[in-house]
């Protein structure tokens, strides 16, 4: 379960405070699959990023998986993540000099699983990329990559994935690969799953739908679709 | 842990290439502190193997005199109640030889040993027939001689040879001996006879000078209490005291100088390799921040990432380390034997090995992996401001404002640690101190001259020439290259320059001592009636004029000074003044001479006595400026004033140096002698027709040929000198290397601006000249700043540790500074041509 009571970011533009996430509340129940909509600029990534403990909010608490995560520290964030967050990127952000295998392998040995190597395996099977867990991210295509860090995102097999804007760089049919991907993980694993998109048919096939707009949302829940 | 390492290895095996640059400057610093150290050891190995029998025995009293009564009780007193130790006198006496035929004149000085069977107690005589030596040999007069003087005196083996009035056969030629070093100064060639058989032919009368010498053979710890003890006994008698151990003459001089200047040279080149480390680390580490940051968000705590590099590094630098070991094996394998065996036989050494030793091995990778990572340290830390939220937006982390404590920290330990590493590497914490703290200086005023710089240029942000105001704005800009290039190319060029100007200087001291115009001829005793007789002689044969100097013997018996006074012979010996001087007159300075206090005369006679000083008399005795010191000069008392303080350069040899130095007129009439310093001719028949006229209208003028030992110096020091250079040419090479790569590390920061630049309408030569205006002003003023930092190291160097003559090479400096900006310039622009060629779209791709 995901919660925000209060949870505001005022950052300095030059010497100007400049606000670009009102104060907000927000529950997403454990299980859900909560899609964040809104053009740019409207605070989604913002909102991402402190639940996933990447940046600190200016006011309000955040409580992610039963642990209040504002007051902690920036190690005690990076052991948090790795056990309960997994994050996908628009822009994949795998380790250029691993190979695929090993992308999906370091979160494993960072928590220190013993059978890290029958697990990694496991998951490149899940996400169908078996015959090519020995390939460098720069030899595999976008939706490849894409696959691999939602197969690195669910290593340690964390409660919550935050995705933002997973399919905002893939083409429609990669992109409809992923998303079928992410519906089936909330199904079968019921991974809580807070997206940030653009994609029509991801909002379609949520549980609910948050909408935002100058670091404001809409509704103090997300709608159900 | 194994994260740790797994993490390290794959990061490894992506980014070897990047690195291998740090590879390399790890690999040439440590081969050449192998190498070089190996070397030094090995020749220091085989020093101490002969040093024993340099002496002969462990510990050797000299004197010029009759032995003093109080020498057996001093002797006792030294050996502490343990029984007598083997004991062996010799006797060396530097007299003419002659052939028994009546009326030949054939003359030779020849330097005369005698010597008791228990010689030697160390070494081994080697004889030119092969057999081995032993004391029977010299029995019933017998004679080993040098194989020069046969050839001089057209002699063989079995003839008969007159000295004094003893005939002596000859039985033998002495190849090698023990108890005399090669490369000691010599009056003539070798012969040896018995102690005995010295005596009984009369040479050990008053009027001879004989030197004779007590060798004793004692247990290696009691050698030092000893020698204190002797010491202290008989300071007031004429005896000199020494141990092997302490045997020392020019060669072995400089060779002592240039291994502290090997092994500094092998530092320094470790400490570029280190600002070559840092340099890769700081540029690896930018390239990595994403990596970091993902690692971070995939739940890496900052340490464990932390850790990942510094195992990187730790492995780079242990196996760059491992090898620099290969390299330095490989280079000393591809010395040739017989330059190795050459220049160890003209030093006078045995065998000196040209393997790797255990302990150069081990220092070199302990210093790699040392060095390497208290350069990686420092940049390595940035891996903390890699915070995960990059991922979610574009741009770089700032640099958060304050102080950063840890950073600070660790800087101060890595500084303490090179301090603690030089000090090791050079053997002396004065050497480290005095090299690190000319790091920490120059690093130091770089840090001022940067931000004076970009005071200085900053009006030039409003040029009009679009190459210009960039490059000027680049020196501020957000990841500007100022202070990197001004630190690495600064502290570079610091060194480079330092090593060039310090080896000019120990080969410009080594220049005095093979200079062209060394006399080496010298005739003495030239009695006052003798002196335009013998003047003329030479001039006509060598066709040159030769300088005859008068001297004096003179003794110290009264001080009245300001710090010292005394008013007895005693007294003189207690101030360490006790010995009898050759002292000379003369109006003007000698080439070799500066005046450092007081005032030196003026041609006019003096009308009361006036004395120069040498600055050791000043600053070892304590005489001072207007102390008044009475002489015994033949029986008479002469008192005189000190007038000034002359420094002598005693390495320049070509006019003699003296401590004492008379205003003309101060000794009045007294008796004296005159010493000739001449160039003889080359010619072997010429040179050997001289002695000998010398010796038949001048029979009480001894000739000293200095030929065959300023050809052994001149040989050993050009072997030397070889040497250095061969080093600083590595050492400029290997730094340049070094430096030319780092600065082209640093393209990786500009090449996003440069392609951005073109994408607006930029061109080649207008991107070209902006890099090079950017990268020229830096190489200048680093440039500046570290050949200004080099005279003052060369200066500290040159002075305090090497003991040399300081000559400041300013053309160095200035070529140096010249090459360092041209260089950086061209670097920039020529490391960034891919850059400026490539289509701006793969550049912004590649991001």
């Amino acid at each position: 379960m995901i919660e925000l009571r209060g949870v505001s970011k005022t950052v300095l533009s030059g010497n100007q405070p400049l606000t670009i996430l009102h104060p907000t509340d927000l529950t997403v129940a454990s299980g859900q699959f909560v899609s964040i909509v809104g053009p740019s600029g409207s605070g989604k990534s913002t909102l991402l990023g402190l639940v996933a403990g990447l940046d600190t909010p200016s006011s309000g608490e955040i409580v992610v998986d039963g642990v209040e995560i504002t007051g902690l520290e920036e190690d005690a964030l990076a052991r948090l993540r790795g056990e309960k967050i997994g994050f996908v990127f628009q822009f994949f952000h795998l380790i250029p000099s691993l190979t695929a295998l090993e992308n999906v392998l370091v979160p494993l040995e960072i928590a220190g699983e013993p059978r890290a190597a029958d697990k990694a395996a496991a998951l490149l099977r899940d996400v169908g990329l078996t015959d090519r867990g020995h390939h460098y991210p720069s030899q595999l295509s976008g939706g490849e990559q894409q696959r691999i860090a939602i197969a690195r995102a669910l290593a340690n097999d964390p409660p919550i994935l935050l995705a933002d804007e997973p399919t905002g760089n893939l083409d429609s049919a990669n992109g409809r690969h992923v998303v079928d991907l992410l519906v089936d993980i909330n199904r079968r694993r019921e991974t809580t799953i807070l997206m940030v998109t653009h994609d029509a048919e991801i909002t379609a096939r949520s549980d609910a739908v948050l909408t935002m707009r100058d670091g404001r949302t809409s509704t103090a829940a997300a709608q159900p679709v | 842990m194994r994260f740790i390492f797994t993490m390290a290895y794959r990061e490894l095996r992506a980014s070897w290439r990047r690195l291998a640059f740090f590879f390399l400057c790890v690999a040439v610093g440590v081969a050449a502190i192998v190498a070089l150290r190996s070397l030094t050891q090995n020749v220091r190995a085989a020093l101490a193997t002969e040093a024993r029998s340099l002496l002969a025995g462990d510990v050797s009293l000299r004197t010029d005199r009759p032995w003093p009564e109080e020498l057996d009780a001093a002797l006792a007193r030294g050996l502490d109640g343990n029984a007598a130790p083997p004991r062996t006198e010799t006797v060396d006496i530097v007299t003419m030889a002659r052939l028994p035929e009546a009326g030949s004149t054939r003359t030779k000085v020849v330097e005369l040993r005698g010597v008791q069977p228990g010689f030697p107690f160390y070494g081994r005589f080697e004889l030119a027939s092969g057999r081995g030596y032993a004391f029977d040999l010299l029995r019933r007069n017998g004679a080993l001689v040098g194989p020069e003087l046969l050839t001089q005196l057209d002699l063989q083996v079995g003839d008969e040879l007159l000295i004094g009035d003893t005939a002596f056969e000859i039985r033998d030629v002495i190849r090698s001996e023990p108890g005399r070093s090669l490369g000691a100064f010599s009056f003539g060639p070798r012969v040896l006879v018995a102690y005995a058989a010295v005596e009984e032919a009369g040479l050990l009368t008053f009027a001879s000078r004989a030197t004779r010498q007590l060798l004793l053979q004692v247990d290696e710890a009691a050698i030092e209490p000893l020698v204190e003890q002797l010491r202290n006994d008989l300071q007031e008698t004429f005896v000199r005291v020494g141990s092997y151990r302490r045997t020392g003459n020019r060669i072995e001089r400089n060779l002592e100088r240039t291994e502290s200047y090997l092994s500094l040279i092998g530092f320094v080149i470790v400490v570029l390799g280190g600002i070559g480390v840092w340099s890769v680390t700081r540029v690896f580490v930018q390239q990595r921040m994403r990596s970091v940051a993902i690692l971070k968000c995939l739940g890496a705590t900052t340490g464990r990432v932390l850790a990942v590099y510094v195992a990187q590094v730790a492995l780079l630098a242990l196996s760059g380390s491992a090898l620099g070991v290969a390299l330095a094996m490989g280079v000393l394998a591809g010395v040739p034997d017989s330059l190795v065996e050459q220049t160890a036989s003209a030093a006078g050494l045995g065998n000196v090995s040209t393997e790797l030793t255990g302990s150069a091995i081990v220092q070199g990778l302990a210093v790699g992996t040392l060095v390497s990572l208290l350069f990686a340290l420092v940049p390595l830390l940035e891996v903390r401001r890699a915070k995960p939220l990059l991922l979610l937006r574009q741009g770089t982390a700032r640099a958060p404002a304050g102080v950063d404590g840890l950073k600070v920290a660790v800087t101060a330990a890595a500084a303490l640690g090179l301090v603690l590493v030089s000090a090791w590497q050079a053997a002396s914490l004065e050497v480290g101190l005095y090299v690190v703290a000319g790091f920490a200086g120059v690093t130091f005023v770089l840090a001022l001259v940067g931000r004076a710089l970009l005071r200085a240029v900053a009006p030039l942000e409003a040029s009009r020439w679009f190459a210009l105001r960039h490059a000027v704005l680049n020196l501020s800009r957000p990841g500007n290259q100022t202070r990197v290039i001004l630190l690495a190319v600064g502290l570079g060029s610091f060194f480079i320059i330092g090593v060039q100007a310090t080896q000019a200087n120990l080969l410009g001291n080594f220049a005095l001592e093979l200079s062209d115009d060394t006399p080496d001829m010298f005739l003495i005793d030239i009695q006052e009636d003798q002196a335009d007789g013998v003047r003329a002689m030479l001039e006509a044969s060598t066709g040159r004029r030769p300088q005859l100097i008068p001297v004096l013997r003179a003794r110290v018996t009264r001080l009245e000074g300001r710090n010292v006074s005394f008013d007895t012979p005693r007294g003189a010996r207690r101030a360490g003044l006790g010995r009898e001087y050759t002292v000379t007159w003369r109006a003007e300075l000698a080439e070799n001479e500066r005046v450092v206090a007081g005032q030196f005369w003026d041609g006019s006679p003096a009308g009361e006595p006036e004395v120069s000083i040498e600055e050791d008399l000043r600053d070892e005795r304590g005489i001072e400026l207007g102390d008044t010191v009475t002489f015994d000069v033949l029986g008479r008392e002469i008192s005189a004033r000190v007038t000034s303080v002359r420094t002598v350069e005693w390495d320049d040899t070509r006019s003699g140096g003296f401590m004492f130095l008379f205003r003309p007129g101060s000794l009045g009439g007294a008796p004296h002698t005159y010493v000739a310093f001449a160039q003889g001719p080359a010619e072997p028949q010429a040179r050997a027709r001289l002695q000998r006229d010398t010796a038949e209208r001048y029979p009480n003028v001894s000739v000293i040929d200095g030929l065959t030992v300023i050809e052994t110096v001149r040989r050993v020091l050009g072997y030397v000198t070889l040497a250095i250079t061969v080093v600083g040419a590595v050492a400029l090479f290997s730094g340049a290397l070094i430096l030319i790569g780092s600065v082209a590390m640093t393209k990786f920061q500009r090449i996003h601006d440069a392609a951005v630049l073109r994408v607006l309408g930029g061109n080649t030569r207008m991107l070209a000249s902006m890099l090079a205006l950017e990268y020229g002003v830096l190489g200048l003023l680093a440039g500046a700043v570290g050949s200004a930092a080099a005279l003052v190291l060369t200066w500290a160097l040159a002075r305090q540790v090497l003991e040399i003559t300081w000559f400041p090479s300013l053309l160095t400096n200035v070529i140096g500074m010249a090459v360092t900006a041209a260089a950086v310039g061209a670097t920039g622009v020529v490391a960034s041509l891919d850059v400026l060629r490539r289509k701006p779209l793969a550049t912004l791709r590649a991001e």
